[in-house]
Parts: structure tokens; sequence; C-alpha cells
């Protein structure tokens, strides 16, 4: 009897199941940072305002990515819907910590993507992968760097708001 | 195992495996066409395999549970739909987990193939 599972698809159920999470995973992470830039807009930080439109589009090419390597290979790409995203935050910094935190869950969904691809033996899909976990390595950089910012320069005056909202808008410019 | 022709979607006069059967049904992989056929209370449909576990997938997902629980008249009916619509159907509850039975039981002798051919395989390499 013909082997027809392995001729449609490359992918085990279980990986796939875990690349359409991924796909979620990047998708709600571009709602929020569109959510994130439309605060910093309301609020006066327009440069780092445009950081974040720049980074919600980033992120739904990540999603896309994902999303295209699962047809590709002969899975069931699933459109994730997108949940309710945070709109209101209490302070400029707290736009950038929740980032970071958002981040980190996004690595740490790559690594168990990996984990599992190594588990099932799927050694093109821990190849594809590879490309997120050098991504998300700057990801993080960039997120742990704007944070930085808040160390050296005080939120608390306008002149430091201002100072604020140029430097971390640069970051992504100074990308590595 | 042979089969009659009852409607087109049916292959006839080919060797099909038969993966899995029930009281309401059976299925059986067509080599020629490379789909898998499922007879579910004497309706005939064919799927290309994608096509085949979007529809499992979508019968697993029927919330039985809810429907139980609802007590107005349309929570003992669902309208279940396969891709391209090649089934399209009002099913009560028992229906459900019939066909859900049907469903995952020819996924389970798919995955055990695929299984035993790897492993197969692997034996001629070596």
């Amino acid at each position: 009897m013909k082997d027809l599972l392995r001729t449609h698809t490359s992918l085990q159920e279980g990986i796939e199941k875990l690349l359409n999470l991924q796909s979620k995973i990047e998708s709600d992470a571009s709602a929020k940072y569109l959510a994130m830039a439309s605060w910093l807009d309301r609020n006066g930080f327009e440069n780092t305002a445009g950081y974040m439109y720049d980074q919600a589009e980033e992120e739904r090419s990540h999603f896309l990515k994902v999303f295209k390597y699962i047809t590709d290979m002969g899975g069931i790409a699933i459109t994730p819907t997108v949940n309710e995203v945070q709109q209101e935050f209490s302070s400029f910094k707290e736009v950038f910590e929740i980032a970071l935190q958002n981040e980190i869950a996004v690595t740490h969904a790559v690594n168990k993507i990996i984990a599992k691809c190594r588990l099932e033996n799927d050694y093109a899909t821990e190849e594809f992968m590879m490309w997120y976990v050098r991504e998300q390595r700057e990801e993080e950089i960039n997120a742990r760097r704007a944070l930085e910012f808040f160390e050296l320069i005080d939120e608390n005056t306008a002149a430091g708001k201002f100072e604020l909202d140029k430097q971390i808008a640069k970051i992504g410019a100074t990308e590595i | 195992m042979q089969h009659i022709y009852i409607e087109n979607m049916e292959c006839i006069n080919q060797s099909n495996d038969l993966l899995f059967e029930n009281k309401k049904g059976y299925s059986y992989q067509c080599e020629l066409t490379n789909t898998i056929v499922v007879n579910f209370d004497g309706i005939i449909t064919s799927y290309k395999i994608r096509d085949f576990l979007i529809f499992q997938r979508m019968v697993n997902s029927v919330n039985v549970l809810d429907m139980l629980y609802n007590l107005s008249d349309e929570g003992d009916y669902k309208l279940i739909e396969a891709t391209k619509r090649n089934f399209s159907k009002e099913l009560t509850i028992c229906e459900i987990v019939q066909l859900r039975d049907l469903l995952n039981g020819t996924k389970f002798t798919l995955v055990l193939n695929s299984m035993v051919l790897e492993v197969l395989s692997d034996t001629v390499v070596y």
C-alpha cells in the first residue's frame, strides 16, 4: 500500500502543529507591536512609534515566512486568529519591558520547535528554524538595548523623554 | 478488496486496501487515484490526502459536549461539510461520534502504514 501521508508532506503532525502555533505567535507579536506603536504615537513619541511600526511589519514577515514554509512542505497552514492585545500602557518604559518579555517568549517557542525537530529527525525544519534563532538573538539584543536607555536617560523629565524617543528609534538602524 | 460501482467516486476493479471499518461504514485507499474513499452510512466520498486530514480535523473539532447540553432543537444536529463540499450533511450527535471514529481509525491506519514503510526502508538500507 502506498504511503500517501509521506508523499503529501514531509512534516510530522506534531511539528506541523508547533509551526502553526509559531505562525500564530508571530502574528500576535505583530498585533502587539502595532498596539504599542499606536500608544507611542498618541503620547508624542513619534520616533519610537515609527520603530514599533517597523517591528510590527517585521513580525508579520516572520509570520508569513513560517506560514509559507508549512504549505511548501505539504502541510496545512492555518490562518491564525488575532487575540485581544494590550492597548494601554502605564509608562513609556513599560512598553519596552513588555516588548522584551514578548521576544523572550518567542525565543522559547522557537527553541521548542528545534528540540522537537531533533526528536523527530526533521533536519529540514531544524535548518529552516535556525534563521529564527539568529533573528531572535538580534531581537532580544535590541529589546534589552532599549531598556538600557532607560537606565541612562531620565524618563521623568521632558528632555529625558525627548532624548529617549530619539535614541531608541535609532536601535534598528545600528543593527549589526 | 473489490467494490461494485455505486457512484462515480467509488473505485472499481482495483485492488484497494481497506483502512478501517465500523458499524456505520468503511474507508479504503484507492491506489489508482491516490485518494481515500470513505463510505459513511451509504454516502461515498473521495478525498485527496490533504483534504481528508482537513475533514478529519474539522470533525474532531466539533464540540459534542456543547451539543449535548444544548436543549434547543438546533443543538440536535450539526451541519458537517468537508472541504470542497464533497460531503455535506446534517448529522446527529451519534452520527458525528461514529464519523469521528471512522475518520480517526482511517488516520491511524495511514500513520501506521507510513511508520511500517519507514521501518522497512531502513531494513533495505542496512
